[in-house]
């Protein structure tokens, strides 16, 4: 098991279209991508949402981040696509296969390209409490050092003769118990001790703050959501009023 | 016997961590690791019990290569205690936290016995049936030392051992460190706290930038300005003490270390030669 994983998630600083673009923009994007990705469940169109997503992740020059997610989660995938294949047959299971691809995709772009900070900032002028968007950019800020810390406690406890890979099914779960509370516990301790230094800054001391940096929407910014949700009003009219061409329900026919 | 073979070490994020590293750690040496964060010390110790396996070159235990061996199967012979106590404990009781590392190792016949002589070693017959989770710091860290210790490896890894421990504790850990000396193990300890590591006396060696800058006993590196400097390591009160006391005073020598050698020179040099 790898915490890898986490580390492609993680914000990048680069100078690209996808990285100026309004964070509210870029998780509306995220979230229609992923709502139309739910939508379908036709092979084509998967396939299609899937690939118009590619160009994105060059323009945002994210092309490796994107491939060490995708390689973190090679297990989570065989297991959709052997589940599938299973009880649904292989066409269905290619189409789970790239709509998880696709919600990866999705929201591994948004992660990569949005600094928490501008997230945070992102929610409040949605009228999101602040408390709430802080905290929201906090478990984000603090997903890379809980990754290091799960790495640290495993090869502690490795050292005391602990095989992950050991045994059956039941087993290899129960394994994970020395690495789980020992995480649990010292996040809830770090916890406590992030509040303590956050109260003695003066955090929450005045319930009207002041910004620095504004977030304010450019012409780029909508013409990426007026695009968006032009595709979304098309794909629900020719799925639920109009109906699939032919063409596009092709399938692996086995 | 620990031997270390031109090693590299380049991190999966591409940074080198060590760069052609070779040393010998002897059955029954004592050995400080010390150096500047980041130097690659925690890295070249993750080596001597399989957590970390060279990218080039190769690390013997006991005259067997690690590369094909397992954490586990190390875990036997190298005990590795890691520094912070709290990633170590899990169980209900302390017992049970001794039990789990002699379970993993396969050493289930004389389980009752080990268990029995590591409470008794690290002083916690009394916190048996306590949760670790109850205990003091100091507590804590004895309990994952024995969590460690209890399988009786040959070969002792103390990863910054004194870090935020107090005075007692550290007291209580240089007893501990020096009757593993005496009972014939290796031990090799990471560490900055160079007071600490003057009172071990072991032989020290220093890594900056992952390669090795010096390897000898306590008095030709903590007493040398120059390795110190180029280690970022504070020198000893007592030797900056006698620094100082040198720039007023020519004739004491340079390389003071304890406070005995202290007296001893201020005796011969001062007193002795004027008054």
């Amino acid at each position: 098991m790898s915490f890898n994983i986490f580390e492609a998630f993680k914000y990048r600083r680069k100078k690209t279209f996808i990285h100026s673009l309004d964070p509210r923009t870029k998780l509306a994007l995220a979230i229609g991508v992923s709502a139309l990705s739910i939508i379908f469940t036709e092979l084509i169109i998967l396939l299609i949402i899937f690939i118009s997503l590619i160009p994105l992740l060059i323009i945002a020059k994210s092309i490796k981040e994107w491939t060490g997610t995708v390689k973190g989660l090679t297990l989570l995938i065989v297991f959709i696509l052997f589940v599938n294949i299973v009880f649904n047959g292989l066409s269905f299971a290619v189409s789970m296969v790239l709509r998880i691809f696709s919600l990866i995709t999705a929201f591994s772009l948004f992660f990569l390209t949005v600094h928490p900070d501008e997230l945070s900032q992102a929610l409040i002028q949605m009228k999101v409490p602040f408390s709430f968007a802080f905290a929201m950019s906090m478990a984000i800020r603090y997903v890379p050092t809980i990754a290091r810390e799960a790495q640290t406690i495993r090869e502690a406890q490795m050292s005391r003769g602990l095989e992950l890979e050991k045994g059956g099914f039941t087993q290899k779960i129960k394994n994970f118990i020395p690495i789980i509370i020992p995480l649990i516990v010292s996040s809830i301790r770090r916890a406590v001790s992030i509040a303590e230094s956050l109260e003695s800054r003066g955090f929450g001391a005045y319930s009207n703050r002041t910004y620095l940096l504004p977030l304010k929407m450019k012409k780029r910014d909508y013409i990426v959501l007026i695009t968006l949700l032009a595709a979304i009003i098309i794909s629900v009219i020719i799925k639920f009023v109009v109906g699939l061409p032919p063409l596009l329900l092709l399938s692996i026919p086995f | 016997m620990l031997e270390v073979i031109n090693v590299s070490y380049t991190y999966p994020s591409g940074d080198t961590a060590l760069k052609n590293v070779s040393l010998k750690i002897s059955d029954g040496e004592l050995v400080a690791i010390m150096g500047p964060n980041g130097a690659g010390k925690s890295t070249l110790v993750k080596h001597f019990n399989g957590l970390l396996k060279p990218s080039k070159g190769k690390v013997l235990v006991d005259g067997v290569n690690t590369t094909n061996m397992t954490v586990a199967e190390l875990s036997r012979k190298v005990g590795f205690v890691f520094q912070n106590a709290d990633h170590q404990l899990f169980a209900e009781t302390v017992e049970k936290e001794i039990e789990f590392t002699l379970k993993n190792l396969g050493l289930h016949e004389n389980l009752e016995e080990l268990k029995v002589k590591a409470l008794e070693d690290f002083d916690l017959i009394k916190y048996r049936d306590k949760s670790p989770f109850s205990l003091s710091g100091g507590e804590r860290k004895r309990v994952a030392l024995a969590s460690v210790l209890c399988a009786n490896p040959k070969t002792i890894i103390l990863d910054e051992p004194t870090a935020g421990q107090d005075l007692v504790q550290k007291n209580n850990l240089l007893e501990l460190i020096r009757r593993f000396h005496s009972e014939g193990k290796t031990v090799v300890i990471v560490s900055h706290d160079v007071e600490f590591i003057v009172d071990i006396n072991p032989r020290i060696i220093t890594l900056v930038n992952g390669e090795i800058l010096c390897d000898g006993d306590v008095q030709d590196v903590l007493a040398n300005k120059m390795i110190l400097e180029y280690s970022s390591l504070t020198p000893a009160q007592i030797t900056e003490f006698a620094w100082r006391i040198c720039e007023e005073l020519k004739p004491l020598p340079n390389n003071i270390i304890t406070v005995d050698q202290l007296i001893e020179a201020l005796k011969t040099h001062i007193i002795g030669g004027s008054l």
